[in-house]
């Protein structure tokens, strides 16, 4: 029943990419690039004990809501990894957030596997896996389900 | 994403998600039961700190109750147990979803340089 996922508090994932890892380091370390991905905005700066903020909209009023964020480690283009979800004004630490682990290794001419996992769960609770959720629930349904659909055609794909 | 859904859930997750809340689902789970006794002889808390989480689990469905002699033993509900982990699972799709809007962009932009 526990198994996988909750098993070992931590979700882990692999991903090819047609990109060289310089691309896709970018992508994932620089605020005009986590935009679009990721939070409605982002001021960061991708040095190893570098604090940022992430800001997400609650898809109803024009505020949004800032997150802190602190990069662990900035190693271009091999890893880039940072805590987040602690609470405002503590120190990220093991025990009280989540890491967030991206790892780039070259693949092909000029392609990239990139290891993903996000851990804590067990340490900091299950209950922080769920803040972005509420603070968009309300989000735009195709911004919600249009990725999702591209990975559930892509899953339906590998499996034929 | 529907609210109503998540009012639901919330109560699940918030149930679930504490740590020694986690930890005891797991001592139940792998000795198919347990008192708060039992519990807190394994746990660095208090048998009434023990008392005051299963009551929660209960609130939320997540554990059954069943008297035994003087004390009541607690066994987990699997299939509401499941509805929780699902939910972790669609934290894990939220982050497959970041993943392939990476893997676009990034595609994207190699595609801009080799032209």
């Amino acid at each position: 029943m526990l198994n996988s996922d909750t098993e070992y508090g931590s979700i882990e994932r692999e991903i090819h990419i047609d990109a060289t890892p310089d691309v896709v380091y970018e992508v994932i370390s620089t605020p005009e690039h986590l935009r679009e991905w990721w939070p409605k905005d982002a001021q960061l700066t991708a040095k190893p004990g570098a604090t940022g903020v992430i800001w997400f909209s609650d898809g109803k009023t024009a505020d949004l809501h800032p997150v802190g964020l602190t990069v662990v480690e900035a190693d271009p283009p091999r890893r880039f990894s940072f805590r987040w979800v602690y609470d405002e004004g503590a120190t990220a630490s093991p025990d009280n957030s989540l890491l967030v682990t991206f790892d780039l290794i070259p693949s092909g001419a000029a392609g990239t596997l990139l290891r993903f996992s996000e851990t804590g769960y067990r340490e900091r609770g299950w209950e922080v896996a769920v803040l972005e959720e509420t603070y968009r629930n309300n989000v735009n349904g195709w911004d919600y389900f249009l990725p999702r659909l591209v990975t559930y055609v892509a899953r339906l794909a590998s499996t034929r | 994403m529907t609210n109503a859904v998540n009012a639901i859930d919330d109560e699940l997750w918030s149930a679930v998600g504490d740590p020694m809340r986690r930890r005891m689902l797991d001592l139940l789970l792998s000795h198919g039961g347990g008192t708060a006794t039992t519990l807190s002889d394994q746990l660095p808390v208090t048998r009434q700190a023990v008392a005051k989480h299963l009551a929660v689990l209960d609130r939320v469905g997540l554990v059954h109750v069943t008297p035994s002699g003087r004390e009541r033993l607690y066994e987990v509900d699997e299939a509401q147990l499941a509805r929780a982990v699902a939910q972790l699972s669609a934290v894990g799709a939220t982050w497959d979803a970041r993943l392939q809007r990476i893997k676009r962009i990034a595609e994207a932009i190699q595609r801009g340089q080799e032209r």
